[in-house]
Parts: structure tokens; C-alpha cells; sequence
């Protein structure tokens, strides 16, 4: 019953968490001391902590299993870790123009964010529904804090509220669900589940837990119809918090769903897939049509990142390893797109603070003309338009469903990829062809550098990161099957 | 009807009944009071199956520091829970009907549960009737479950920070005492020794 | 030691408190504290199960399991009561009904 680890360098596999967890409490432990007015160093000495483990993972992690098979490192796990260290990294990079106004500057927001991403970490890497539970609680704990971190202000604590008794209420059926997995197999760990599961095939109580699991889980995604907390939390949540509610959790939630249904509940598929349809198209098409009538730009990010979430399923619903590899590139390629919205957003900013409607975009490209340029390249990625980026991700996921003979759920996805255009181009065509009514201020450093980065990558996806980043997916699917 | 069923029974029994009370009552106070019955009759329950380490845990965490944290914060926001009762019953009629629904399939499931039937005996962390429960906890969760036991600990952490960060508010009026100031304070600082001349005052 | 009351029993019990704990979330329209003692409620019906399995598999998992849900469900209180307590501080209000800044 003694533990597998014998040596300090027998935890190689685990060494990105415990940089992360020491970096948030050293990192806690000196924003307390310092002055108050330095804070926002925290923010900086997070960042680059974030991006060194990140490259760290992705280039040096080491695979294996530690901890008697409650955590696993494998291909797939770091694909997705270094996913989630680096938009946590941008999205706090995100909050250091006017951090006060947003109610980030205190260093806590740095620590929680870390904390969180430490969850994260977690779930991705999870082999134990133990695991899986305690990762995803301490995300969960840590993003209720940050949602309502901006303490008077009363939308953001609403926003925390609702973020919070949704959150409580999907996690109470996730484990009952987990409960009922342990209570047919015996077991928690992962790799044993599928091994019972195998042997014994299926049985109602099963079927009930994975149903419970999944709608935890779907909660976490935001797929329709556990989305309602979405468009709500979205926009009562400071902007730069949004922009991390919107990229790290949502990959590792998915990264979490992917490892449940095609490794450990692989055996029932049928089952499952089913289940991943509906969420699929429930959430495409109702994403879809909910944006078009928004006049809140963060609520209309909210509809888009929901059906971006569809999308995704698509892939997952194929239950192969196309899919799997779809999923990953899609989510990777989501990521840069909603870094570089949210740079664009945050960038937009008039006398009275930073925009919240979609009419305010009227003209954009008269007065910031960079801006509006990412943006419009953001827009048409988030379409699907070739040669960007967005329609690449949405190719793998689309190719997969077709190949597992899907072929309704691939053409409901095209479909709703259209109707969709409606509302982004709307945005392109605000910026483009309306007079403007307001004056923007300079944009900060940090921004039109996010942006550049995020605007470049997507345009030229096919020419320069393209083939790597489909040869690394291809590579962390393979670890699953 | 053996004494553990009878047990069950009666702890199972008030337990449904106070949690019906804890969503149902008017005075969230009488809630939280409920509630700690429902938690006192689950840890009869948790006794009955043999868990007797989380029994003691449950009452000694949760009715003694998580429902006095509940009354103190109901206490403390001082609402008008008077004002409150309208609107109860609103949805109250297709509430209910989904609820029953929902109840009878998560009871089809509860009672037809079968464990997989080859399992037969192969338990991960088999329970030694020789060992005390709260032993046999104490000697898996700091080495098998080493890291949850990590992970929990970020978990309480975070708890921590958020509630600080979120609720404590410094007063700017208040004043406060400073040790180090007060021992670093040296009588220099404090005392100005005048020689008064007599008769000329100061 | 296996359970002298049959596995049904405990799940059944365990699902009545669960369906009552979900039912508070959802029909409570007086005020958010009796939210958060329905996600208590939820908690203890899932801790039941936990117990009652690793009674009858005669496996200690379920008992490490539900120990971490009761760390954690303890965490969540003190976050969830804070959010609250800030929530008031704005509003002035903890009823359900007055959580409708954004809608759309």
C-alpha cells in the first residue's frame, strides 16, 4: 500500500504542478509583503511562470503514471496542459491594461488564477474520478472568486452567484454520477473502470452515472442545455475574466470530456454518442440563432464560444481518433481566435470605458484601422472562412463525423457555421461601412501585440503552424487509443 | 425488525423529512436547524454502514463549524424574511411534477442496482475488520492518496484566499494596533524632557 | 462487513435527499441561503451513496472518496456564503428573484 514514488526524479512527470502550485504560493506569499502599488508585478511574474511551464510541458514533460494510478501524463495530457497554461498566460496578460478599473489588479486575481490552472492541470491529467473531482473543484472554487473578484461592482457579484450555485449544483451531479460508476465497478480509477466495463458490458446503473457524469461535464463546456449560467457570468464578469472564463476552463473541461468518452467509456460508445449528438446540434443550432438578436458584445461572445463548443462535440461525437485529433486542434485553434477577440475588445475603448454594445464597433476602421483588421480576420476565422485558421478546426471535426458516417450532424454543423456568419459579419460590417460616433483611445502595447500574434497565426494557420500543431494532435490522440 | 433496521428506519425517516423542511420552511434559521438534524441522522446512517471515522467528521465539521458558519451569516445579513413569501407557489405545481419524475427514476435505478456481478470480493483497498476505520483512513489518504490529499489541501487554500479577498474590507477610520511600532518605540520618541525654569512657566 | 440493510435502502434514501436537494435549487424563489443548503443537501445524498457502496463492495475507496467531498463541500460553503455576504452588500437583497441584473 506504500506509494510508487521513490525519488525526487520519480516525479518528473508531475513537475509542471508543483511548479505551478509553488509558484502560486511563493508568488502569494510576496504579494502580501510588497507594496500594494507593485502588485501588478505578480500578474508579470505569473505570466512568464505560466509560459516557461508551458513550453517546459510541451517540449521536456515526461510521461507516466504516479501516484498508485491516480495521475497520468501521457501525449494527450500535455497537449492539453500546455493549451491551458498558455491561455491562462494570455488571458492574464489580457487583464494588465487598466487592471484597476477591471478589479484585477490585486495580486490575488494572480495567485487565484495560478490556483485555478492548477485545476486544471489537474483534470486534464486525471486517471482517478478522485482526481477528476478534486481538479475540477479547485478550478471551479478558484474561477467563483475571480468571477465576483470585482467586489462592488454588482454585476460582477451576480455574476459570481450565479456562476456559483450552477456550478455547486453541476459538480453535486457529476459525483452523483460518479457514484453510481463506482458503485457498478467497484472502482474509481480510470483504466480499471474500462476494464470492468469490458468485461461486464453494460447495465442501467452504469448508463445512469455516465448520464450524470456527462451532464457535470457538459455544465463545465457550457453545451446546450446546461449553458444557461453562460451569457449571464459572461457579462457580469470583468472583461479580461471572461476572456479566461472563455479559453483555459473550457479546454480543460473538454480535455476532461474527451478522456471520459473515448478511453474510459470507450466499450459503450453507443451509449455515449448519442448523448454527444444532442449536445452537438442542441448547442450549434441554439448558439446560433440566440446570438443574432444580442446587443451586448459579451453575451454575443458567450452564444459564439457556446456553439464553438458544439463544433468541437462534433468531432467528439465521431468516437474515433480523428475526432479525438479534430477536438485537439479545434480547441487549440479557439483558443487563439478568442485571445485575439478579446484583445481586439479590450483594446476598444472610449471616454466612458470600454465598449459593451455591438453598435459601438460603428467605424472602427475609420479611426484604429489595425484593430479593425484583426478583428475582421477573428470574425471570419470564427466562420470557418478558408484559408484562416477557423475553417481548418472546423474541417478535422467535420472530416471525422463524415468518416464515422454522421453525415446529418456534419450538415446540421454546416448550417449552423452559416447562420452564424450572419452575426459576425454584422460586426465586420459595423466596423467597415458605419460612420463612427465615438473616439477611441490609444491601444495599449500589450494588446496590439496579443493581437498581432493571434491575427498572424490565423492567417497564415496553413503556411507556418499548421502541419506542427496537426502533428503534435495527431500524436496526443494517439496516446488515448 | 433487527435494531440496525430499526435504526435505519428512524434515521432515514427524519432525515427526509427535515431536508423536506430545510427547502420548504419560511425562516431560513429554522432551515439551517433542520438541516443540522438531516446532518445528525446521515451520521447515524454513516455509523450504520460501518463509517464511523466520517460519522464523527460529519457532525464535528459540519454541524459544529459549516451550519454555524450558515446561522451566523443568516444572522448576520439581517434580511426582512417577512417580506419575502410571495411568489412561493408559482411554480410549485410543474415543480413538482418534475420532481416525482425524477425521483421515480432515480429510485427505478436505486433499486434495481446491481454491482457487476464477477466482481465478487476484489476491492481496490479491501476493509479489515481488525482495523480501526479511522486507521485504515489515516494509512491510504497520506501515501496511496498522497496527491488528493495535495490537491484538497490547494482546495482549502483557495477557500481561504477567496473569502478573504472577497469580504475583508479595511476600515480607514479604524485605528489599529501595531506591535512593531509599539515595541520599536523608544523613549526618545515619546518623551520630551523639559527643564522648566521657575517662574517663567513655558 | 458488509451492510446489514440492503444496498436499496441506503440509494434510495440517498435519492430522495438528492431529488429534494435539487428540487431547493430550483423552486426556491424566497432567498439564495436556501440555495446553497440544497447543494449541501446534495452533498450529503452523494457522501450516502459513497458510504453505502463502500459498504457493500467492502472497499475503503468510497470512504476516501467521500471524505474529499466533505473537504470540499466545506470550502464551497465558506465561497459560496462570502459571494453571498458581498452580493448582499450591493443589493441589499438575498432574494432569488432580485438575481436578474442580465437577462436576454
Amino acid at each position: 500500500m506504500g506509494s510508487d514514488v521513490t525519488s525526487f526524479a520519480s516525479l518528473a512527470p508531475i513537475f509542471p504542478e508543483m511548479a505551478i502550485a509553488i509558484g502560486a504560493v511563493v508568488l502569494l506569499l510576496v504579494g502580501v509583503v510588497i507594496n500594494k502599488e507593485r502588485s501588478i508585478g505578480i500578474s508579470y511574474a505569473a505570466i512568464v511562470l505560466l509560459l516557461v511551464v508551458a513550453a517546459l510541458t510541451m517540449f521536456q514533460g515526461q510521461d507516466g503514471i504516479l501516484f498508485n494510478g491516480t495521475f497520468i501524463a501521457d501525449g494527450f495530457s500535455r497537449y492539453m496542459k500546455a493549451l491551458v497554461l498558455g491561455g491562462s498566460a494570455f488571458a492574464l496578460m489580457l487583464a494588465l491594461p487598466n487592471a484597476v478599473e477591471q478589479g484585477v489588479h490585486k495580486f490575488e486575481y494572480a495567485v487565484l488564477v495560478l490556483l485555478a490552472t492548477l485545476g486544471m492541470m489537474m483534470m486534464v491529467s486525471a486517471n482517478d474520478l478522485m482526481t477528476l473531482y478534486v481538479g475540477l473543484e479547485l478550478q471551479s472554487l478558484a474561477l467563483y472568486v475571480v468571477a465576483a473578484i470585482k467586489r462592488d461592482d454588482s454585476r460582477a457579484t451576480e455574476a459570481g452567484l450565479k456562476y456559483f450555485v450552477l456550478g455547486a449544483l453541476s459538480s453535486g451531479m457529476l459525483l452523483y454520477g460518479a457514484s453510481m460508476v463506482y458503485g457498478f465497478t467497484g472502482t474509481t480509477n480510470l483504466p480499471a473502470i474500462l476494464a470492468q466495463i469490458t468485461a461486464e458490458g453494460r447495465s442501467i446503473g452504469l448508463i445512469f452515472g455516465l448520464v450524470f457524469l456527462l451532464a457535470g461535464v457538459a455544465f463545465k463546456i457550457s453545451a446546450v442545455p446546461f449553458h444557461m449560467w453562460t451569457p449571464d457570468v459572461y457579462e457580469g464578469a470583468p472583461t479580461p475574466v471572461t476572456a479566461l472564463f472563455a479559453t483555459a476552463p473550457k479546454v480543460a473541461a473538454m480535455a476532461l470530456m474527451v478522456r471520459l468518452v473515448s478511453n474510459t467509456f470507450a466499450p459503450i460508445a453507443h451509449d455515449w454518442q448519442q448523448i454527444l449528438i444532442f449536445l452537438s446540434i442542441a448547442s450549434m443550432v441554439l448558439a446560433a440563432f440566440a446570438a443574432i438578436g444580442q446587443k451586448s458584445i459579451k453575451r454575443l461572445i458567450a452564444y459564439s464560444s457556446i456553439g464553438h463548443v458544439g463544433f468541437a462535440l462534433v468531432g467528439l461525437s465521431a468516437a474515433n481518433q480523428g475526432g479525438v485529433e479534430g477536438v485537439a486542434i479545434y480547441m487549440a485553434i479557439y483558443v487563439t481566435m478568442t485571445i485575439g477577440m478579446f484583445a481586439c475588445l479590450l483594446s476598444l475603448r472610449t471616454e466612458n470605458g470600454e465598449i459593451e454594445n455591438i453598435e459601438d464597433f460603428a467605424g472602427v476602421a475609420q479611426t484604429r484601422p489595425y484593430v479593425a483588421a484583426i478583428m475582421a480576420v477573428v470574425m471570419f476565422s470564427l466562420i470557418g472562412m478558408p484559408p484562416l485558421a477557423g475553417f481548418f478546426a472546423k474541417w478535422h471535426v467535420f472530416l471525422a463525423a463524415i468518416d464515422a458516417q454522421l453525415y446529418l450532424l456534419a450538415v446540421i454543423g454546416v448550417l449552423a457555421s452559416a447562420v452564424s456568419a450572419f452575426y459576425y459579419l454584422r460586426i465586420v460590417k459595423l466596423m467597415y461601412f458605419d460612420e463612427p460616433r465615438q473616439t477611441f483611445a490609444a491601444v495599449p502595447n500589450e494588446l496590439g501585440i496579443i493581437m498581432g500574434i493571434s491575427g498572424f497565426l490565423l492567417v497564415t494557420y496553413y503556411f507556418t503552424v499548421g502541419g506542427a500543431l496537426a502533428g503534435v494532435a495527431h500524436m496526443a490522440a494517439g496516446s488515448l487509443f | 425488525m433487527s435494531l440496525p433496521q430499526f435504526f435505519f428506519y428512524v434515521f432515514s425517516t427524519i432525515a427526509v423529512i427535515s431536508a423536506l423542511m430545510v427547502i420548504s420552511s419560511r425562516n431560513p434559521v429554522h432551515s439551517v436547524l433542520f438541516l443540522i438534524l438531516v446532518f445528525l441522522n446521515a451520521s447515524g446512517l454513516f455509523l450504520l454502514a460501518g463509517a464511523e471515522f466520517l460519522a464523527l467528521l460529519l457532525v464535528v465539521v459540519y454541524v459544529g463549524a459549516v451550519m454555524v458558519l450558515f446561522l451566523f451569516v443568516v444572522m448576520m445579513l439581517d434580511v426582512d424574511f417577512g417580506s419575502m413569501r410571495q411568489g412561493i407557489l408559482q411554480y410549485m405545481p410543474i415543480g413538482v411534477v418534475i420532481g416525482v419524475i425524477f425521483l421515480l427514476e432515480l429510485l427505478l435505478v436505486a433499486g434495481s442496482f446491481v454491482i457487476a456481478p464477477q466482481l465478487g470480493g476484489v476491492a481496490t483497498i479491501p476493509i479489515d475488520m481488525g482495523v480501526q476505520n479511522t486507521r485504515a483512513l489515516g494509512l491510504v489518504i497520506y501515501t496511496r492518496y498522497a496527491f488528493l490529499f495535495e490537491g484538497a489541501g490547494a482546495i482549502l487554500l483557495v477557500a481561504m484566499i477567496g473569502a478573504i479577498v472577497l469580504t475583508l474590507r479595511h476600515k480607514v477610520n479604524v485605528k489599529r494596533q501595531d506591535p512593531a511600532i509599539q515595541t520599536a518605540r523608544r523613549p526618545a520618541d515619546a518623551m520630551k524632557i523639559v527643564k522648566v525654569k521657575s517662574g517663567q512657566g513655558l | 462487513m458488509g451492510l446489514e440493510i440492503g444496498l436499496g435502502h441506503y440509494l434510495t434514501v440517498a435519492a430522495i435527499l438528492f431529488t429534494l436537494g435539487v428540487f431547493g435549487i430550483f423552486l426556491n424563489r424566497k432567498n439564495v441561503i436556501i440555495i446553497l443548503m440544497s447543494v449541501e443537501l446534495i452533498l450529503l445524498a452523494v457522501n450516502l451513496n459513497f458510504v453505502a457502496f463502500s459498504a457493500a463492495l467492502n472497499d475503503l475507496q468510497g470512504q476516501v472518496f467521500a471524505l474529499l467531498i466533505l473537504t470540499v463541500a466545506a470550502a464551497e460553503a465558506a465561497i459560496g456564503l462570502a459571494i453571498l455576504v458581498i452580493f448582499y452588500r450591493n443589493r441589499g437583497s438575498i432574494a432569488v428573484d432580485d438575481v436578474n441584473m442580465m437577462k436576454g
